[in-house]
């Protein structure tokens, strides 16, 4: 936990938490539609 | 002894005949809908062959005809009797007075049964007796504004007999299984407020407490039964179903109630009421606040504001969604009456809706900055204040560009077309919805800050929890704004799915930053105490703004949904030949509005007032109960 406390690595860990929760909230929520959240990407 | 077995006797009996009320309709309703099954039956039987059926316009089910068909009106004195008025607006009037009223005395007993129930959970005792203290205030001032809600409903069916009879007795022929019930309902939730009320000096303490609490569930079941009746009639006006193409009653009575916008109509009403009822308290308490005499009174009343604020705001926040839910389903039943609303004839209602909604959210986000005044270690987060009032700024300013503008030809030749070459680029949906979305997770934001104002969190992994805080803020706005500028680069059909992801973004920072909070925050150091009544009075004036928008937007929203109809009294089954079956100018019907919600204001105000003349009566025994309390109030009634 001390660890966690240091900025850095409590930056680098809450990014990855956040923007990987954020990314999967975008897939699952538009492929929950019907929908293809990469669709530009595929394009 | 005998005297504590007497009053659990009784309080079990009153509870058993508030539960003997709620049952009591549907009781009753049992015989004679079976009745009318039978009766059905056998006229079938009798008239043999002849048996008419028709099918269900929505539901597309075949039924025994047992109705009369929609009456064909002509505009004159026989279906449409009148005086030297626009009938319409006379309506218009008596319906929205109805609503309103409608709606706070629904609304208020749902609050005292939160109220009561955290006063009965929490174990200081003062804070109990405060909490308890509140929800009797909530639920006085709502009892003289449920008889005037009886009075408007009362002039609500004169309005309707005289004015439109023809329609009225075609509405409550099709609606006939169920019009005692509806009846019968209201005399239910009569009773039982009156028990409830009356009751509660007599049921304090322990067990009865708990069989009050109970009362206040069986009320708020009755209450919202009695709305979602209420809501089937509109729902059936908009998208009819359980009658044939002629408006022929089909027998199945559950069709007709349960249309394809009743379940959302009944969540946005539910919700409507709701944050609409807070503000109605918060503008009370603000109005007692800055009327205080005395530094107690002041406290009381601030406490107070907030309290309702907090739960007003609370429905507040997922209205919005419940809204494009309740468009989503508009869109689905006809998409002609979804562009009527969004895209075309009303749609710059929805500018002014969008208006409104900003305006909630700014004056309750200036009210917590306000109220983080009242708190010593708060004001560490005023400097950052600056930034949030940026991001509601941009986000109000994209929500509220309009798509097109009304311009004159030289104007129009001068841009070059309708929308403007920049700003018509945030007047689509992808930018709006981003837009709100920004400004609902600021006020998220704003409230965290305020849960956090004046404590220091001292979990061991408080470093961490308050960067990750920050870096899960920060990628929810980059997620919101993203997806928005994101919906410009993709069709249509794909963009459509984008709000879901960002609603849930705003959700995820709702939920799971209050949690967070809460978990930090748990025997955290406080800073000092929240010093109440030591707030600026303008903070009471944002309650009071609060509490006026609802009630416009209120007006306005009611307003749209009943014009969607165009010239239908029943949508495409039921013609309105009057001659006012036309949409009303945005200037006309803004005003017609604000007239409403003037008189609401002017009326509640004297219902405040009757409150008062009670409150004036009990000093004596008051100040006996509890001698010299501060912020505390009284312990009686």
């Amino acid at each position: 936990m001390a660890v966690l406390n240091n900025p850095i690595v409590a930056v680098i860990v809450s990014l990855i938490i956040s923007v990987g929760y954020f990314l999967a909230v975008d897939h699952f929520m538009m492929d929950m539609q019907g929908l293809d959240f990469w669709y530009l990407f595929r394009q | 002894m005998g005297r504590v077995i007497g009053k659990r006797l009784f309080s079990i009996m009153a509870l058993c005949a508030m539960v003997g009320l709620l049952l009591l309709p549907i009781v009753v309703a049992l015989p004679s809908l079976a009745l009318g099954e039978e009766a059905t039956a056998g006229g079938a039987k009798k008239e043999g062959a002849t048996v008419e059926k028709g099918r269900d316009v929505y539901y597309k089910t075949e039924g025994v005809v047992v109705g009369a068909p929609a009456p064909k009106t002509t505009d004159g004195p026989k279906d449409y009797p009148r005086y030297n008025f626009e009938s319409r607006v006379l309506l218009w009037f008596a319906n929205q007075q109805h609503l309103y009223y409608g709606s706070f005395v629904l609304a208020v007993p749902i609050f005292c049964m939160i109220i009561e129930f955290m006063g009965v959970v929490t174990k200081d005792k003062a804070l109990a007796k405060r909490y308890d203290q509140l929800a009797y205030d909530f639920i006085k001032i709502s009892l003289t504004a449920y008889s005037l809600t009886a009075v408007l409903g009362g002039i609500l069916i004169f309005t309707f007999l005289t004015l439109y009879p023809a329609f009225f007795s075609y509405l409550s022929s099709v609606f006939r299984p169920v019009m005692h019930i509806y009846a019968l309902m209201f005399v239910a939730e009569s009773g039982t407020l009156y028990i409830y009320y009356y009751g509660w000096d007599k049921m304090k303490e322990g067990f009865l407490k708990w069989i009050h609490l109970s009362m206040s569930v069986v009320l708020n079941i009755i209450g919202t039964l009695l709305m979602f009746l209420a809501n089937s009639w509109i729902g059936f006006m908009m998208s009819p179903a359980g009658v044939d193409e002629q408006g022929r009653y089909l027998g199945n009575i559950w069709h007709v109630i349960h249309t394809a916008l009743w379940n959302p109509l009944n969540l946005h009403r539910i919700l409507g009421n709701m944050a609409f009822g807070g503000g109605v308290v918060a503008a009370y308490a603000a109005y007692k606040f800055l009327a205080a005499k005395t530094d107690e009174d002041r406290a009381h009343y601030d406490w107070m504001g907030y309290i309702a604020m907090a739960l007003g705001v609370a429905f507040l926040i997922p209205l919005p969604f419940a809204g494009y839910w309740l468009m989503r389903e508009v869109y689905a039943y006809r998409q002609q009456m979804g562009i009527t609303l969004m895209g075309g004839l009303l749609a710059w209602l929805f500018i002014i809706q969008a208006t409104m909604i900003g305006i909630l959210f700014l004056s309750t986000n200036y009210y917590l900055w306000q109220a983080m005044g009242r708190m010593r270690g708060a004001e560490k987060y005023q400097r950052y204040i600056k930034y949030l009032v940026f991001l509601l700024a941009c986000g109000y300013m994209v929500f509220i560009t309009p798509h097109t503008m009304v311009m004159t030809p030289a104007e129009l030749k001068a841009m070059g077309g309708q929308q403007h070459p920049v700003l018509g680029n945030y007047g689509v949906m992808s930018a709006k919805n981003g837009g709100i979305n920004v400004i609902i997770t600021t006020t998220v934001l704003s409230f965290v800050w305020y849960m956090r104002g004046n404590k220091v969190s001292t979990v061991s992994w408080a470093k961490f929890g308050n960067i990750f805080m920050g870096v899960f803020f920060t990628c929810a706005y980059f997620n919101i704004i993203g997806l928005a500028v994101y919906g410009y680069y993709i069709p249509a059909n794909v963009r459509v799915g984008l709000s879901v992801p960002q609603v849930t973004t705003t959700l995820s920072c709702l939920f799971f930053m209050f949690a967070l909070n809460s978990m930090m925050m748990k025997g955290a150091k406080q800073m000092g105490p929240i010093e109440w009544g030591k707030i600026s009075a303008r903070s009471q004036y944002a309650l009071i703004m609060l509490a006026t928008a609802f009630t416009w937007m209120m007006g306005l929203m009611g307003y749209i949904r009943s014009s969607v109809r165009l010239f239908w009294h029943v949508n495409e089954i039921m013609r309105d030949n009057s001659p006012w079956a036309y949409t009303h100018t945005v200037g006309f019907a803004a005003n017609m509005i604000s007239a409403n919600v003037l008189f609401f204001w002017i009326s509640i105000l004297f219902v405040f007032w009757l409150g008062s003349l009670t409150a004036k009566k009990a000093p004596a025994e008051v100040k006996v109960a509890v001698p010299g309390s501060v912020p505390q109030p009284v312990g009686s009634h």
